[in-house]
C-alpha cells in the first residue's frame, strides 16, 4: 500500500464544483481517497495551482501516419535534441518528435491522458506499439470508419444495427476507443481521384452521402452505448466558404445522450472559413459558435494554429493533395485498403500571410465566443495546427486580452476586416481553463466514470501542480507568468506517483490503453456473418483471423465493456 | 598566430572524434577546448599535441594547422567565421558545416558532407571529396547559400545538392545526381557527371566532361562559345518537369539533339 498526501493545494476541479479551495488531497494505491494515515509521504504544494491531470482529446502522436511524418522530415530531428539524463531517454524532433519526446513534453506540461486522433484499423498494431513507448500518458485510439466499405454498404441498406455490429467487431478487434469519421466518404472518393464537395454528394460506387454516413454512425454509436460520441472531422476541411458545410453537418445532429454530447466536432477552426477563395477568406466563427451555443449536443475543439513550422497529417487524403498544390513541398499519400487513407505535408504558418493570421484568429474566436466552456475544448490537432508544446501560449491568449492585442499588432493588417478577434473582451478564468484542458475532455470522452479529469474520492490520482499562485498572478496582465507556469509543472503525478518534477521526468512510467468492447448478441455478430467474412477473404490483404490485435500489444490494456441495444 | 595540432596515435583510430570546437575564433581564449571521442568528452590536449606560435587579437589572424591522422576527425571548422584552417592530411565528415567566412585548405581527401550548408568563405580540397559535397542536409530545402568550394580531385554523389548560392568547382568528375534540386549559384564540373541537375529550379551548371544518362527533361535552347575555355557547349534549360529556369551547359552528352 503506497500513500501520498498533497498539502496546501489550490484546487480547481470543475466536475466536482471546486473553485480555488486550498485543501489537502489524499492518495492511496493510485486513487484519490478521503484520508490517509499519518505516515504517508507528503508533498507540499505550497498554495500552487493544482488541477486534475491534463487530457488531450485530439492529438496525433502515435501510429503509421505520425511515423511517416518522421520519415519525411529528417530535418525536424535536428531540433529539440536532448541527451539521455537520469530515467529520460534521448529525444529529438520538434513537430514530429520521438515517442519519448512526446511523452516527456506532455508530462512536464501536466498531461496524463492523450487520445490519438486517428488510427486506421488495419494498422492498429503500429499505433499500440507506439502507445507502449509513450509511457507517461494513458492512451486512447480513435478508430477510422470514414471510408469503410462494409459500413457504407450498411448505410446504403439503412441498417443501423448492422453498422453498429461492424463498429463493435472492429473496435474490439483493433482495441479502439471511439468512432472517428474523417471527411466521411471523401477519402474513399479520393481513391478514385475525386473528392466530395459537400455532405449531400454521393460517394462513388456506394451511392451513400456523407450526411447519411454521419447520421447512421451517430445512431449506431448510441446503440452501442460507447463512452465517447462520434468524433467527426467534417467534410471540406480548409476550403474557403466551408463554414456552410459545417453548419449543415451540425444541423444533422439529434440530442441522443443526456450525459454527454452526441457529436464531437474536431479542429473546427479549419472548418469555419467564409469567403470563396483564399483571397477573400474571412472568419465565420460567429456563425459556428451561434450554432454550437444553441446545440448542447455538440462539443468541438479549437484546432488552434500557432505561427511557426509544423507538419499536417490527416486521414483526409484529398485535402492534403490540395495543400500540396499550394505549397509544392514534400507530400505523401497513403491508401488503407477497404478502410481509409491519409496524407502528410509540412507547412509554415507565417505572420506575413493573411490567410494564416485569419486562421489564428478563428481558433481563438471559437473558444471565446462559445458560451459554455465544456463545448469548446483546447487542442491544436497536434501537430497540424501547432505542436502541443504551444498549449501554454494558447492558455495565455485566452486569459489575456492584452496579450491578444499585442499579438494582433504583429500580424497582417487585414486581420481586423476579416475577423472580430480584436473586439472580443472575454478573458477566461482559472476554472474555465481547467474545463477546456481536462474536465471538458473527460466529460466529452466519457472517461470521467473511469476516474479521469476530476479529483473526487475514487478518481485516478492524476494531478498537475503548476508553479502559479492564483491569488498573486493577474493573468490579464501577467500572462508571461501564466505561460511559463503552464509550460513546466512543479509536480506531475500519475496514478499516485510523481512522474515529473520541474521539467524533468523522473520515472520510466507504464501507461494504460483504454479500449471498448461492446457486447453484441450472437445473431448480430458480424464475425459469424458469411457475407462479412467473404468480403474479408476477397478484398483484404490479411486474413480475418490475423486481423485482431493480440493482447500482447496491450500489456496494460483496460477494457470498457458496454451492452449494446441490438 | 599559428596553432599546430598534431593528432596523437590512438589505440582505437577508427573511433570518430567530434571536433566542432576547432575553429580559429575559439583559440583566442587559449587551447582549453573540449571534443568528443565516441561518446566520451575529452580535452583537446588529450588527443592532439598542441603548439602555439605568436599571438593574435582577432580570429582573422589565426591559422590552425592539423597534422597527423585526422581522417576520423569530424566537424572541423563548423560555424567558422574567420581565419584559416589547414589540414595536411585527410579530414573526416562534415568539415566546414555552416561556415560563413575564412579559409579551409585540405591537402588530402575530404570525407562526406564537406562544406554542407555553407554560407560564406572558401574551401579548397586538393584531393577527392566524398558524397554530399557542398550540399544541403537530409530533408532540408536549402543547401549551400554562399562562399566557394573548390575540389581538385573528384567528388562523390549528390555534390552541390540544393545549391542555393555561391560557387562550387569540381576539377575532376562527380558521381551520381550532381546539382540535383539546384536553386541558384554556379556549379562547374571539369570532368564527367551522371544524371546531373534533376529537378533544377535555377542557377547555372557547366559540365566540361561527358554527361552520362542526361535527363530527358532538359530543353535544348542553343549553343554557346566559351572563348576562355576554347569550347562550344550546348545550352539546356530545365528541369522542365518542375518548371525550372536553371541553365545547364554541357560539352558532350549521348543525346541526339546536341
Amino acid at each position: 500500500m503506497t500513500e501520498l498526501l498533497i498539502r496546501n493545494a489550490c484546487v480547481f476541479d470543475p466536475l466536482n464544483g471546486i473553485r480555488g479551495d486550498v485543501m489537502d488531497i489524499a492518495i492511496r494505491d493510485g486513487r484519490i481517497v478521503e484520508s490517509v494515515q499519518n505516515n504517508a509521504d507528503v508533498i507540499d504544494a505550497s498554495g500552487f495551482l493544482t488541477l486534475p491531470g491534463g487530457i488531450d482529446s485530439h492529438s496525433h502522436v502515435c501510429g503509421t501516419k505520425v511515423n511517416f511524418g518522421r520519415y519525411m522530415s529528417p530535418e525536424d530531428m535536428r531540433a529539440g535534441r536532448t541527451a539521455r539524463r537520469g530515467k529520460m531517454h534521448v529525444t529529438s524532433g520538434y513537430y514530429v518528435p520521438t515517442t519519448y519526446g512526446n511523452s516527456y513534453r506532455y508530462s512536464t506540461m501536466g498531461y496524463t491522458t492523450v487520445l490519438e486522433g486517428a488510427m486506421a484499423p488495419l494498422e492498429a498494431r503500429h499505433t499500440h506499439e507506439e502507445f507502449n513507448a509513450t509511457p507517461l500518458q494513458d492512451m486512447l485510439a480513435n478508430t477510422l470508419f470514414d471510408g469503410n466499405w462494409s459500413i457504407m454498404e450498411a448505410v446504403h441498406a439503412q441498417d443501423v444495427k448492422r453498422a453498429a455490429a461492424i463498429v463493435a467487431w472492429t473496435l474490439s478487434s483493433v482495441r479502439g476507443f471511439a468512432i472517428k469519421l474523417t471527411n466521411p466518404g471523401g477519402t474513399e472518393a479520393w481513391g478514385w481521384g475525386g473528392d466530395l464537395t459537400g455532405i449531400r454528394d454521393p460517394v462513388p460506387n456506394f451511392n451513400v452521402t456523407p450526411a447519411e454516413i454521419i447520421t447512421t454512425m451517430i445512431e449506431a454509436n448510441e446503440l452501442l452505448h460507447l463512452p465517447h460520441s462520434v468524433h467527426l472531422h467534417c467534410n471540406n476541411l480548409g476550403k474557403p466558404g466551408n463554414y456552410a458545410t459545417t453548419l449543415e453537418t451540425f444541423g444533422l445532429v439529434p440530442d441522443l445522450n443526456k450525459n454527454r454530447q452526441t457529436l464531437y466536432a474536431t479542429h473546427v477552426q479549419f472548418h469555419a472559413y467564409g469567403g470563396s477563395t483564399w483571397r477573400d477568406i474571412c472568419s465565420k466563427a460567429d456563425e459556428i459558435t451561434k450554432s454550437v451555443n444553441a446545440k448542447p449536443q455538440i462539443v468541438m475543439d479549437m484546432g488552434q494554429i500557432m505561427f511557426g513550422r509544423t507538419m499536417t497529417m490527416t486521414a483526409d487524403g484529398p485535402m492534403e493533395f490540395n495543400l500540396y498544390c499550394l505549397h509544392h513541398n514534400k507530400w505523401s499519400n497513403h491508401d488503407v485498403e477497404l478502410e481509409t487513407g491519409s496524407g502528410i505535408i509540412p507547412v509554415l504558418y507565417s505572420k506575413k500571410s493573411l490567410v494564416n493570421c485569419v486562421m489564428w484568429a478563428i481558433g481563438l474566436e471559437l473558444a471565446l465566443l462559445t458560451k459554455n466552456p465544456y463545448q469548446c475544448l483546447l487542442a491544436t490537432d497536434n501537430p497540424n495546427g501547432a505542436p502541443f508544446v504551444k498549449y501554454p501560449e494558447i492558455i495565455g491568449l485566452l486569459m489575456s486580452k492584452r496579450y491578444r492585442d499585442e499579438e494582433c499588432a504583429t500580424l497582417h493588417d487585414g486581420i481586423d476586416q476579416r475577423t472580430s478577434i480584436s473586439s472580443i473582451d472575454r478573458e477566461m478564468d482559472w476554472n474555465e481553463i481547467a474545463i477546456i484542458t481536462r474536465a471538458g475532455q473527460a466529460r466529452a470522452l466519457g472517461i470521467a466514470a473511469q476516474g479521469k479529469g476530476h479529483l473526487a474520492p475514487g478518481a485516478e490520482a492524476d494531478l498537475a501542480i503548476y508553479p502559479i499562485r492564483c491569488d498573486d498572478v493577474d493573468p490579464a496582465t501577467e500572462y508571461r507568468k501564466v505561460v511559463e507556469g503552464f509550460q513546466k509543472t512543479r509536480f506531475t503525478i500519475k496514478r499516485g506517483r510523481v512522474v515529473a518534477r520541474d521539467g524533468d521526468v523522473i520515472v520510466d512510467g507504464a501507461n494504460t490503453t483504454f479500449w471498448v468492447n461492446p457486447t453484441i448478441p450472437d445473431e448480430h455478430n458480424v464475425a459469424n456473418d458469411p457475407e462479412f467474412v467473404k468480403k474479408f477473404e476477397e478484398y483484404y490483404t490479411v486474413r480475418m483471423s490475423n486481423y485482431p490485435v493480440q493482447d500482447v500489444y496491450l500489456p496494460r490494456g483496460r477494457c470498457i465493456k458496454t451492452e449494446a441495444d441490438i | 598566430m599559428r596553432v599546430i595540432l598534431e593528432a596523437k596515435v590512438r589505440k582505437k583510430p577508427f573511433l570518430p572524434i567530434e571536433a566542432e570546437s576547432i575553429i580559429p575564433r575559439n583559440f583566442l581564449k587559449g587551447t582549453d577546448l573540449a571534443v568528443y571521442e565516441g561518446n566520451k568528452e575529452r580535452k583537446l590536449v588529450d588527443l592532439f599535441r598542441i603548439s602555439v606560435e605568436g599571438t593574435a587579437v582577432t580570429p582573422e589572424k589565426i591559422e590552425v594547422v592539423l597534422k597527423g591522422d585526422t581522417s576520423r576527425v569530424k566537424r572541423i571548422g563548423e560555424y567558422m567565421d574567420a581565419g584559416k584552417i589547414t589540414i595536411s592530411g585527410d579530414v573526416g565528415m562534415h568539415c566546414g558545416n555552416f561556415m560563413s567566412g575564412g579559409d579551409i585548405e585540405i591537402l588530402g581527401n575530404a570525407d562526406a558532407w564537406l562544406g554542407r550548408e555553407m554560407r560564406g568563405g572558401y574551401i579548397l580540397c586538393h584531393g577527392n571529396a566524398g558524397h554530399y559535397c557542398a550540399s544541403g542536409y537530409r530533408g532540408e530545402k536549402t543547401g549551400m547559400q554562399g562562399g566557394r568550394v573548390e575540389v581538385l580531385g573528384n567528388a562523390g554523389d549528390y555534390c552541390a545538392e540544393y545549391l542555393t548560392g555561391g560557387e562550387v568547382h569540381i576539377h575532376g568528375s562527380c558521381g551520381d545526381m550532381a546539382g540535383v534540386e539546384m536553386k541558384g549559384g554556379q556549379f562547374i564540373i571539369d570532368g564527367d557527371a551522371t544524371r546531373p541537375c534533376g529537378n533544377m529550379k535555377d542557377g547555372t551548371c557547366m559540365i566540361f566532361g561527358t554527361v552520362r544518362q542526361m535527363l530527358p527533361t532538359f530543353e535544348r535552347i542553343g549553343t554557346k562559345k566559351l572563348p576562355d575555355r576554347k569550347v562550344t557547349v550546348t545550352v539546356y534549360k530545365g528541369d522542365v518537369a518542375n518548371r525550372g529556369k536553371g541553365i545547364m551547359m554541357v560539352k558532350g552528352t549521348g543525346r541526339s539533339d546536341e
